[in-house]
C-alpha cells in the first residue's frame, strides 16, 4: 500500500510538472479562447485565466466532508485509504485545470505554497520531536493558565506549529492525572492558533502579509489590544472549566517543581528554521530565486534541517517522545489534497470579494475571512481578502508600495483580516496545520479526542463564537 | 505460567507474528493503544482486537492490521493497561501500564511504561 501511495503522489507531481511547461514556455492560449467570459488575474505573472466552474468546489467539499466523517463512520476504510482519497480528489482538480482551463500556473503556485507549508511544518515537527521537556509540577487551573499563556507568547517567536510541538507533550504529562479533552481543545485554541497573532512568524497568513510589504511590527502594534483581551477571556473560560476538574485525588505523587529540558542541539535547529523563514527573495534581495522550481533556498534549508535533526537526535529522547512520522504524514497527504482542491474555491471567493469590495465593511471582512479560514487554509484566504480590501482603493497587492500605502491608509481592514485569519483557524481541526498534529499526538497518548463535528459543536462554536462576536462588536462593527 | 511482575523483573519477552502478539502471562485488559487507535472494546464482537487465553500464554490479535510492525515506528510501542489475573481490577494500584516494543526476530520487549512516555490510563 505504501508503494501505491508513493506512486500516486509522484504521479500527481509529475502531471503538474510535465504539463506545467505551459507556464514556463509561455504557451498559454487563454487570450484566444472565445468562451472565456470571466477571468482571474494571476498574482505573479499577471496572466489571465478563466475562472473555474462552481461545481469544481465539489472535490474540495467532498474532501472536507470525508475528513469530518471518515474517522467516525468508516474508520477502517479511512485509515487505510485516506492518502488515495486525498490524491484522487486532488487529481480531479489538476486534470480540470490542465485540460479545461489550460491553467498550470495556479497549480504550480499551490504546489509552491504546499511545499513551503510542509517544509516549515515538517522541520518544526522533527526538530521539536528531539526536544524533551518535563515540568514536574502539580497541574492546577492556575498553573495551566500560566502554561497556556506562556505557550501563546512563545508561539509568536517560534510559530504556532513550533510552540504546539514543543509544549503539547509536557502539557499532557503535567496533567496526566486529570487530563480531559477540553485541556487539549484549549491548547489548540490558545497555543496552536490565537496566541500566534502578534508577529509574522506566529502564523502563516501574517507571514504572507509580511512578504507582501506589511511591516514586521505592524501586527504587534495594531493587534495586541485585541489579542490580549481575547486571550485573557479565553484563559478565564479555561480556568472556570479547569476549576471543576478535581482529577485523581488519590494520586500521592510528589512534585519537585523542577523543569527538565533535554535536546539543546535541536533548539539550535529550531533557531535555524525560524531564521530561514526570512531567507526569501521578497525579504532580502541577495537571496537567489530558484524559479521556475516550486521551492526556494528556504525550503531546502528546512528540509535539510529536518534530515539532520532526525539523524542526529538523541534516541532516548525520540523514544520518550514516541517519535513517529505518521502525524506529519497524515498532514502531508490530507493537505496536498486540500491545497489542490481548494484552488477553485479560493479563486471564486477572490473574484466575488473583488466584485463586492466596495460594499464590504470591516465587519464583513472580519466574518468572511474568519468563516473561510476555519475551513480553508488561512494563508491564501488572508491574501485574497487583503487583495479585495486593497481593491477598494485601487491598490495592487503585488506592489509593495501599494501595500505600504494601504497599511497607512485605513488600518481597520487589514486589522480585521489579520485577526480573523489567525483567530478563526481554531474553529476546526483543519483550520490550521498544528491542530491536526496536536490531535494525533494526543490520541497516541490515549486521550479520546472529539470528532470533527464534536470539536465544532461542543467546543469551538459555543466557546469561540461568542468571544469572536465580542471582538467584532468592540473593534469591527 | 509467569506473573506480570515476574515477566518484568526477569525481562522475559513475548513474540509477534504479523497481527498477532503472544504475551507470556494472563491478564485482564483495560485499554490498548496502537498508534492513535485507542481500543477499549475487548468483547468477542470487538472489531479491533481478539484475545485468546492459552494455558501458558495469551494471544492478542489486532484485527485492523495486517502486520502490526508496519504500523509502529521504532520508537513507538503498543501500550496497554492491564491487571494481573486474580488481582482486584477495581483497585487502581493493580493497574499496570506496559509498553511492548516490537523488535527483530519476532521478539517483543515488554517494559513497564517509562515515566517519560505519555500514556494515560
Amino acid at each position: 500500500m505504501r508503494k501505491n501511495q508513493i506512486i500516486l503522489i509522484a504521479l500527481s507531481f509529475c502531471i503538474i510538472f510535465l504539463l506545467g511547461e505551459n507556464v514556463f514556455g509561455g504557451n498559454n492560449d487563454i487570450a484566444i479562447q472565445d468562451t472565456v467570459t470571466t477571468v482571474t488575474l494571476s498574482e505573479e505573472t499577471g496572466e489571465e485565466h478563466e475562472l473555474p466552474e462552481l461545481f469544481m468546489v465539489i472535490p474540495f467539499v467532498t474532501l472536507l466532508l470525508m475528513i469530518a466523517t471518515g474517522p467516525i463512520f468508516y474508520h477502517h476504510f479511512w485509515e487505510r485509504h485516506y492518502p488515495k482519497v486525498a490524491i484522487a480528489l486532488g487529481t480531479i482538480t489538476v486534470i480540470y485545470y490542465l485540460a479545461v482551463l489550460n491553467d498550470s500556473h495556479s497549480l504550480l503556485h499551490s504546489l509552491a505554497e504546499y511545499l513551503s507549508f510542509i517544509a516549515l511544518l515538517g522541520s518544526l515537527f522533527v526538530a521539536a520531536g528531539g526536544i524533551f521537556v518535563r515540568v514536574n509540577k502539580r497541574a492546577t487551573p492556575f498553573v495551566n493558565v500560566l502554561f497556556l499563556l506562556f505557550g501563546a507568547v512563545i508561539s509568536n517567536v517560534i510559530g504556532t506549529t513550533g510552540a504546539s510541538m514543543l509544549l503539547i507533550r509536557p502539557y499532557i504529562k503535567m496533567n496526566r492525572n486529570r487530563i480531559k479533552p477540553y485541556h487539549i481543545i484549549f491548547f489548540i485554541f490558545i497555543v496552536s492558533n490565537i496566541g500566534g497573532a502578534l508577529t509574522p512568524i506566529g502564523d502563516p497568513p501574517l507571514f504572507l502579509g509580511f512578504l507582501r510589504g506589511v511591516p514586521f511590527f505592524w501586527v504587534f502594534g495594531n493587534v495586541w489590544y485585541i489579542w490580549l483581551p481575547t486571550l485573557l477571556l479565553l484563559l478565564f473560560v479555561f480556568y472556570v472549566f479547569d476549576s471543576f476538574n478535581k482529577g485523581n485525588n488519590n494520586n500521592e505523587e510528589e512534585f519537585t517543581g523542577k523543569i527538565e529540558f533535554k535536546g539543546m542541539k535541536n533548539v539550535g535547529y529550531l533557531v535555524i528554521i525560524i531564521l530561514s523563514v526570512f531567507i526569501d527573495p521578497n525579504v532580502f534581495s541577495w537571496v537567489p530565486s530558484l524559479a521556475p522550481l516550486p521551492f526556494g533556498i528556504r525550503e531546502i534549508i528546512m528540509f535539510s534541517v529536518m534530515f539532520f535533526a532526525y539523524k542526529g537526535a538523541d534516541q532516548e529522547i525520540l523514544k520518550a517522545n514516541e517519535f513517529d512520522f505518521e502525524p506529519i504524514k497524515e498532514v502531508a497527504y490530507l493537505f496536498i489534497g486540500i491545497f489542490i482542491t481548494m484552488i477553485p474555491a479560493l479563486q471564486l471567493i477572490a473574484h466575488e470579494a473583488n466584485l463586492l469590495a466596495d460594499k464590504l465593511t470591516a465587519g464583513v471582512f472580519y466574518w468572511a475571512t474568519g468563516a473561510l479560514s476555519g475551513f480553508l487554509d488561512n494563508a491564501p484566504t488572508y491574501l485574497n481578502f487583503l487583495s479585495a480590501a486593497m481593491g477598494k482603493y485601487n491598490l495592487d497587492i503585488n506592489v509593495k508600495a501599494d501595500v505600504l500605502e494601504f497599511v497607512h491608509h485605513d488600518i481597520i481592514y487589514l486589522r480585521a483580516i489579520s485577526v480573523a485569519a489567525v483567530f478563526f483557524g481554531a474553529m476546526t481541526y483543519i483550520g490550521n496545520g498544528p491542530n491536526f498534529m496536536v490531535k494525533s499526538i494526543c490520541e497516541r497518548a490515549g486521550i479520546k479526542m472529539p470528532s470533527f463535528f464534536s470539536y465544532m459543536f461542543k467546543y469551538s462554536i459555543p466557546i469561540l463564537i461568542p468571544i469572536f462576536i465580542i471582538v467584532w462588536a468592540i473593534f469591527f462593527r | 505460567m509467569h506473573s506480570i511482575e515476574e515477566v518484568l523483573s526477569k525481562k522475559l519477552y513475548g513474540l509477534h507474528y504479523y497481527n498477532r502478539i503472544i504475551l507470556p502471562f494472563k491478564a485482564h485488559f483495560l485499554k490498548v493503544i496502537v498508534s492513535d487507535n485507542i481500543i477499549t472494546d475487548f468483547s468477542t464482537n470487538s472489531k479491533g482486537i481478539f484475545i485468546r487465553e492459552k494455558e501458558d500464554f495469551t494471544d492478542v490479535y489486532f484485527l485492523e492490521y495486517k502486520d502490526i510492525k508496519d504500523t509502529l515506528s521504532k520508537y513507538e510501542a503498543v501500550k496497554m493497561v492491564i491487571v494481573e489475573k486474580g488481582k482486584d481490577i477495581f483497585d487502581f494500584k493493580n493497574h499496570i501500564k506496559l509498553s511492548l516494543y516490537l523488535e527483530g526476530k519476532h521478539k517483543v520487549n515488554i517494559e513497564e511504561s517509562d515515566h517519560d512516555i505519555i500514556f494515560l490510563e
